[in-house]
Order: structure tokens, then sequence, then C-alpha cells
């Protein structure tokens, strides 16, 4: 899993590699405890088996050369996109790194047809079901009610077209449960946005609905003009090709009942 | 009251839309705050190109909807002051197509 590099005077550099929605990654770094908390963060999801992009973590001062393609500061830590490799600088600790991954693959997701979403996503006779939603709408308590080991992730879902169909793929990025993620995928079902009620009912969302439900539980972080029309082009294209619904949810287990199946 | 300026209208290019089921929906990335326009809007949207006047908008939709034109014309003139003060269009000098 990691293997010594040139030594930098800061320590020997260490890499690792791990795939996330199958977009394969490759971090470097010299500090032997961001290594270590990293390597256990992210164990569910190391290993790339497509050429991964480079991520140098916390390596000085910037290259010379063209400004960067994409770059995004959260905390004191910046992510910088190059068209010949990925710079993450002044990261503290595994949380800012886990920040700046979730921003890079935001971005890094357009070429893939894909994005992330707040949601839950839990399988249910191999399928995936979304459940989307701002903080306190019952993510965590769907997937605290699904069946042991059927919980993709509690809090970020990653989506992709992948051959002509949506599938939804686990993230290493997790909400209360604070487990590891599964590194694994399956079609998408549907994707049922959470309203807390008194009854459990499913009601289906024509496209335009499904796009409203989904926009503001979007994970991006571009204000690139550009990329906010790929991003709609995407978002427009999962609205129409996949089933949508409002969920109005009493926070127990019987709203799996009221899935349309 | 007095003469209209002689300005095209055109979309801001820093935003991003979309048209699903007859209606659009507009992203303006720097505040991320999401817009829609109904069919109406969405049609005089598609057709605000930088190379078209209000009047001109207004007579787009008199071909199109069953509206008068001068119900046309004031429906455009608000719908664009609407946008502009939401800064999803702007007003630029009509610089062909107009005598000076």
């Amino acid at each position: 899993m990691s293997a010594p590099l040139a030594n930098s005077g800061r320590g020997p550099r260490q890499q690792f590699e791990l795939s996330i929605g199958c977009v394969a990654l490759r971090l470097e770094m010299s500090d032997a405890q961001l290594f270590d908390a990293a390597s256990a963060r992210y164990a569910a999801f190391t290993g790339a088996a497509a050429q991964p992009v480079t991520i140098a973590l916390n390596e000085g001062a910037a290259p010379e050369g063209p400004p960067a393609d994409f770059d995004y500061e959260f905390e004191g830590a910046a992510l910088r996109v190059f068209s010949n490799g990925i710079r993450f600088d002044g990261v503290r600790h595994q949380y800012a790194l886990d920040s700046l991954l979730r921003v890079l693959l935001s971005w890094k997701l357009l070429g893939h047809c894909g994005f992330l979403l707040h949601a839950a996503t839990v399988i249910r006779s191999g399928k995936a079901y979304l459940f989307t939603g701002r903080s306190g709408a019952g993510k965590s308590t769907v997937a605290s009610l699904a069946p042991e080991g059927s919980v993709l992730t509690d809090e970020i879902s990653l989506l992709r077209r992948e051959n002509g169909a949506w599938r939804a793929h686990g993230t290493p990025f997790w909400g209360e449960f604070r487990a590891a993620g599964s590194n694994t995928s399956a079609p998408v079902g549907g994707i049922f946005r959470l309203q807390q009620a008194a009854e459990n009912q499913a009601t289906a969302l024509r496209p335009l609905a499904m796009l409203r439900a989904l926009l503001p539980n979007v994970l991006f972080f571009s204000a690139d003009a550009e990329a906010n029309r790929r991003l709609l082009e995407i978002l427009s294209q999962a609205a129409t090709e996949i089933s949508g619904y409002n969920l109005a949810f009493r926070k127990n287990s019987a709203f799996w009942e009221v899935l349309p199946s | 009251m007095s003469a209209p300026a002689a300005v095209f209208w055109q979309k801001n290019p820093a935003l991003a839309w979309r048209e699903i089921d007859d209606e659009t929906i507009i992203i303006s990335p720097n505040d991320s705050v999401m817009h829609e326009l109904n069919d109406t809007g969405s049609f005089l949207w598609k057709n605000i190109d930088g190379r078209k006047s209000a009047a001109e908008l207004a007579e787009l939709l008199v071909e199109n909807y069953e509206v008068t034109p001068e119900i046309a014309l004031s429906d455009t003139e608000a719908l664009l002051q609407e946008m502009s003060s939401r800064k999803l269009v702007v007003a630029v000098p009509a610089t062909s197509g107009v005598s000076p």
C-alpha cells in the first residue's frame, strides 16, 4: 500500500493510491502522521486500477507555469489543479485532506458524467436507493434503519452515468456513522427527497421537480461558467433518466414499504 | 415619455442554464443562486442573443403566442428589467440595424 519515495528533507515521501467512484488518485506526502491517518481513513478505498492522477501534499512552492485550471481554498488549505498534476497545500490534518478530496472529486467527476450528492445510499435487492436532503432531513436515520452491510454511505453519495446507465458508488465521506464506506457500486433504483412527516408516502417527481430537488444538495465548488454548464447538463440528464420521488418520512423502518419496487 | 434607448439584450455570459419540461433553470455560479423561467420566459431567453432589442423580442412573442403587440412589448420589457436586476441579462449598445 505504501512505498517510500525520494527523501525531500522533510521525512521520506510516501504514497498511496485510492479509487473513489472509479476515479483513481495517488497521494504523495512527507508527513508520516498524516500518512498514517489517511491510510487508515481510506483503507477500504485503496488501490487504483486505472492510471491515477498524482496529488502532491504540502510540497512547498508551487511550480512555475500557467495558472491552475481549478483552485479552491478551505480554512487555510488550498487545492490547485494543474495540467500536469494536483497540489494540496496547507493540509494540517486528515479532515482538511478529506475536505479537499471532496472538492477535487466534485471537479474530476465532470469528466466522468458524475457528481457528488448530499445523500445516503442504501442497497436493496441489488439496486441503489438514494435519500437526499439537507442536514437533519433524515439521511443518517435512513442509514441506521437499513440492514447491516447495505449502506454505501450515510452522507455523500457519488453517481456516475456509465455505459448508458446510472450507478451509485460508495464513498469514504461519511457523516454520523463514522465507519469505513463501502467501495462498491450498484445501478440506481431511485432518488428520494426526504421530508419529515407523520406518515410515510412516496410521490413521483417530474424531471423539473427532480432537478430542483437535486440542485441544493449537489456538492460543487467551482464558479467557472463552463464547469457549471457541464454540471447542469449532467444533472438535467440525471433528473430526466432517474426516477425521483418526494418521500414523506416518519423516521421508522416502515418507509421501505412505500418505496416503488 | 422618452424614446427607448437603442440597446440589444444579451445573456450574462457567467451563467449556466438548461431547459427542462418547457421551463428554464438558470444557475448563477458566483452566488450559487438558482432562477427559473416559465415557458414564455424560456421562449424569450432562448431568443436573447445580443442582437435583438426588446421590441424585436416582443415581435417574436406576438408571432408565437396569442398576445397583442402592446401586451407583448409591455411583458417583454418587464421581464427584461426583472432579469436585468437579477444580473441574468445585460444591455449592450445596438451597433447594427439602428440609425445613429
